[in-house]
């Protein structure tokens, strides 16, 4: 209605009204991530919470807790290419081995005993680990545009045999098997952040440093998927040729989620491994992978939240399982032994995988979602 | 903006040109549009009222015309309204349901000049019937789709010509509005009110700038209805047809002179969705909604899971028991009663409020039809201050209202100051008289004469009777009081309404007049029986196919026996028979307003009734 249009408005930028949860007067309320006071309010009292455990946990909990959090970042980036845009990734560890060494070898000293160019300064190494790892993304992407389902899965997987292979013989890069290298060092503007400083300890400000982190990578993520990209990603993931029809780039699109996935696996790859402060070339086989995949399975397909959880879960029940021996005679925590813990470990993924796929497709973030749809359609059902 | 010098009398016009120079950013109303609430600024509001009125006045309007606006409730609508009012025309709505021979009859019993529809359907109709009409020159669309490049017919206009017309009108004659607006006069007619004509054919009751005037001062700033009286804070839902008196005063006139925001319901469909949206804080509906809110409940309630249903209930009948109590104290809260719905506030009230969309409501009415005690009762149990109202098109709508804080369950409460309201000694009829009396039928001088004395006391039809002196009961229709073969005097619409307070049951015709005993001709509420069958697990096909099923038969049994239970022998339902189909406005059984028409159902179902009597 052009005369309609025309008419100038003197209401000012829209609002919302007071008390009114559902009344949307502009697509940003209805898009906003935190759109009710409740919402606002827990999120703070939430990352309050989270950064608060920095003062109130011993170190060694922040080491494990500091682990989770990174492998969160990665269990996101492994949810945008396979959650949100549906495309089966099973080589997500290599994705990871190439974010971890590359940051290694940037910030290693450069007369070390392998590849090292001196640069510790954080800034540098985490971005670059990203984008290595993203450019190995979109080399491997176009194999995605062309296959499909459990074509896809395979040849990623081929990816992780590949990448363990050669990890394993650039002994100039890794250090080879059962070697390996020291990781990279965090360092921001000369100070060393994995030990102690005048932060606190050097747990501590890795805790509060991969939750920082946390935050900008799942804030990010969040805001892909509200995008028009990740619009693009749900079209795909749903069915490709609707997609397609529906003038979708399909290429361009899963380049894209490769792209960014790989980012993500590049930097918690970066970080992982300068929280432990060492690297070896056996730890990116199948198994990383799976450990993702539980992740984002246990955690909740195609959500954030889902994938912080998820990582939190599987990170957290490793001092449980490592414990068994104590409990269980039978179980060993040698590793020549059968059955040891880390045997034991993977049974659990997997078992975890098959229940939560058979019981709650959703997982974790599909509880929680039906515990507050009971809660909130109270007192009727629907 | 082109700025009117107020000479002429105040009227709803001026009050909306006040606003938008006073508050020229405040929202005005919302529409829902594209899955969001549209905004709509006072200035907006006026310049499109402005664009509309200098486009009628392109078009030749002259004072006392009449334009008809044939859509659902939006903008346009208030847009049409307003600029008619300020060119001195008259709006004649009709109801979108409105049949096409029921829009020939409408179009040419007012004589409209120009009509406004909403889209091709409402265009389908008036091209039908146009011939008929031959005073209408124009027909302005609203939504082109279908319309646009299609249709030929050169007296076809879209709504975005019509203001380009108005906008090419405005910059030629910039004064010509705020001259013709200088004119308006008290005694102008501004709007026709189709009466529902359940008995015979619908007239048009002339409101004037005086009637609309006096109603705004007695319901609205007066605080006839809400207390404290609605202002700019408050939130109203349009979704009753604006062509009946009610949604009119609720919708155009409170907002035009409280500034009450009003948001516009998508559809009728989706009023219990935009309710929980908009939590409206005043609330108007009539009984026919409030029985299905009701009846709502009961069915999300017995789906729901077992937790929910125990908790729920265990507070539904506390809420019951503070019904009970509100209705003896007259609405205002004991200790007592304070104390138990806080507790259920937190662990009922609060959310099945909110899931109602009547979490904020502050002032609740019912009114245009009587309703049930019941139906009010859990409505003021649950925390919704409920007011039963009444009043009619022919006196403005205003004649008495429950005032918060003294409410008499079952009466329609007392009469606005101002109002002068006697009961006829020998035949019971309400009479009121105010200067929100009508001007007279339109074009139909004997009738009026019929309704108004020449002392000035209109009569309204309403047998009624005084309860403690200062309440208004009424008993029925006058047209509608059955005296039985025994000579009982019996009124069916209390009967009815304490049927239809059931969750199974719509419709109930309670027949019996020159009979030597009462039956009724029940209409059972599909949505709500057929989760019944289901749960229960019996198969159905159609409304006819569930109605006719002993089990369905045996469930209305039940609820009519407790009915009886409550009324004395000669006002018993005997014997019952289903419709064996749901009433219809297109099948000429109901009338716009969704009233029985009871001579057309006897007619129509005489079999049944006769079935009945045998």
């Amino acid at each position: 209605m052009t005369v309609a249009r025309d008419i100038p408005t003197s209401r000012s930028r829209a609002r919302r009204v007071r008390g009114r949860p559902l009344l949307y007067t502009s697509y940003a309320q209805d898009m906003a991530l935190l759109d009710t006071t409740a919402k606002r309010a827990w999120t703070f009292v939430l990352v309050v919470l989270a950064f608060s455990l920095a003062a109130i946990l011993q170190d060694r909990s922040l080491e494990v807790l500091a682990g989770a959090y990174v492998m969160a970042i990665g269990a996101i980036g492994l949810n945008i290419v396979s959650g949100y845009a549906g495309q089966i990734s099973l080589g997500h560890a290599f994705f990871v081995a190439i974010g971890a060494y590359t940051a290694a070898a940037l910030s290693g000293p450069v007369d070390g005993r392998t590849i090292g160019f001196g640069l510790a300064e954080i800034w540098i190494w985490l971005p670059a680990a990203g984008v290595v790892a993203a450019v190995f993304g979109v080399i491997v992407a176009p194999l995605a545009a062309r296959l499909r389902g459990l074509y896809l899965a395979v040849v990623t997987l081929g990816l992780v045999f590949l990448g363990e292979h050669v990890f394993k013989e650039w002994k100039s890069l890794t250090g080879g098997p059962g070697v390996g290298r020291e990781a990279a060092v965090p360092e921001l503007f000369g100070i060393r952040l994995n030990e102690d400083g005048p932060l606190g300890t050097g747990e501590q400000t890795m805790y509060v440093l991969t939750l920082a982190l946390l935050i900008v990578f799942a804030l990010a993520a969040r805001n892909l998927a509200r995008s028009r990209i990740g619009r693009a990603f749900a079209a795909i993931r749903d069915r490709d040729i609707a997609a397609e029809v529906m003038g979708v780039p399909l290429t361009r699109y899963k380049v894209l989620a490769f792209g960014i996935s790989s980012f993500y696996a590049g930097c918690a790859g970066a970080l992982l491994y300068s929280i432990t402060g060492y690297v070896e070339p056996g730890s990116f086989s199948l198994l990383l992978s799976v450990q993702f995949i539980a992740m984002v399975l246990i955690g909740g397909v195609a959500t954030v939240s889902g994938s912080i959880m998820g990582a939190l879960f599987i990170v957290l029940i490793q001092p449980l399982t490592r414990s068994l021996p104590a409990l269980l005679p039978v179980i060993s925590s040698d590793t020549t032994v059968t059955p040891n813990v880390y045997q034991v470990e993977t049974v659990l993924y997997g078992l975890l995988i098959i229940l939560f796929l058979v019981f709650e497709p959703r997982g974790l973030f599909g509880i929680w979602i039906r515990a507050r749809t009971y809660w909130k359609s109270w007192p009727f059902s629907y | 903006m082109t700025t009117a010098t107020i000479t002429g009398s105040q009227t709803i016009v001026t009050r909306i040109q006040e606003r938008a120079r006073r508050t020229p950013g405040a929202v005005a109303m919302r529409h829902k549009d594209y899955g969001v609430w549209q905004e709509i600024a006072w200035s907006e509001y006026w310049t499109n009222v402005e664009l509309v009125a200098h486009a009628l006045l392109a078009l030749g309007v002259e004072a006392g015309d009449r334009i008809a606006v044939h859509s659902e409730n939006r903008p346009e609508w208030l847009y049409a309204d307003l600029g008619t009012v300020a060119v001195r025309g008259i709006t004649v709505g009709l109801y979108p349901t409105n049949p096409a021979a029921e829009v020939a009859y409408l179009l040419s019993d007012s004589g409209a000049k120009i009509l406004i529809a909403e889209d091709q359907e409402q265009v389908d109709k008036a091209l039908e019937v146009i011939d008929e009409c031959p005073a209408l020159e124009r027909i302005v669309y609203i939504e082109p789709r279908g319309i646009r490049g299609r249709y030929t017919d050169p007296r076809l206009l879209h709504w975005d010509e019509f203001l380009f017309l108005g906008l090419e009108h405005r910059d030629a004659h910039p004064d010509a509005l705020a001259e013709r607006m200088a004119q308006a006069q008290g005694s102008d007619v501004v709007t026709l009110i189709y009466t529902s004509g359940t008995t015979g054919p619908p007239k048009g009751v002339m409101l004037t700038v005086d009637n609309v005037e006096f109603a705004i001062r007695t319901l609205i700033l007066g605080g006839g209805f809400t207390s404290p009286p609605p202002s700019e804070r408050d939130l109203i839902l349009s979704y009753l047809p604006l062509c009946h008196v009610a949604e009119r005063a609720f919708t155009v006139w409170f907002n035009a002179a409280a500034g009450v925001q009003v948001n516009f319901a998508e559809s009728i469909e989706t009023v219990q969705a935009n309710l929980r949206e908009v939590q409206p804080t005043i609330l108007f509906g009539v009984p026919r909604i409030w029985e299905k809110v009701l009846a709502q409940v009961t069915i999300k309630l017995e789906s729901a899971s077992w937790l929910k249903r125990v908790t729920t209930r265990f507070w539904l009948r506390v809420a019951d028991r503070i019904g009970d109590e509100l209705v003896r104290t007259g609405g205002t809260h004991t200790a007592w009663t304070r104390v138990r719905y806080a507790v259920g506030w937190l662990l009922c009230y609060r959310a099945l409020r909110e899931r109602l969309g009547m979490r904020r409501v502050r002032y609740a009415a019912s009114g245009a039809a009587p309703i049930a005690p019941d139906v009010l009762k859990f409505f003021m149990g649950i925390g919704v201050r409920m007011h039963e109202v009444y009043g009619m098109s022919e006196n403005t709508a205003i004649a008495t209202a429950n005032r918060p804080g003294r409410v008499k369950l079952g009466t329609v409460g007392e009469p606005h100051p101002g109002v002068e309201l006697r009961i006829d000694e020998q035949t019971g009829e309400i009479l009121t008289r105010h200067p929100g009396t009508f001007a007279g039928y339109w074009g139909k001088p004997e009738a009026t004469a019929d309704v108004v004395d020449a002392d000035g006391w209109l009569h309204t039809g309403d047998v009624g009777e005084w309860v403690d002196g200062t309440h208004v009961r009424i008993t029925d229709r006058m047209k509608d009081i059955i005296i039985t073969a025994g000579g009982k005097n019996v009124a069916p619409s209390e009967i009815e309404n304490a049927l239809k307070a059931s969750p199974y049951i719509k419709e109930a015709i309670v027949v019996g007049d020159r009979r030597p005993y009462l039956t009724a001709l029940i209409g059972i509420e599909m949505d709500t029986v057929g989760e019944w069958a289901r749960r229960r697990g019996l198969p159905y096909t159609t409304y006819r196919d569930l109605s006719d099923k002993p089990e369905v038969r045996e469930l209305v049994q039940g609820v009519v026996d407790s009915v009886n239970s409550r009324f004395a022998r000669v006002e018993q339902i005997k014997r019952f028979s289903f419709l064996p189909k749901e009433l219809d406005h297109e099948d000429g059984e109901l009338t716009a307003t969704q009233k029985v028409k009871r001579r057309a159902i006897a007619k129509l179902f005489e079999e049944q009734v006769e079935g009945m009597y045998r």
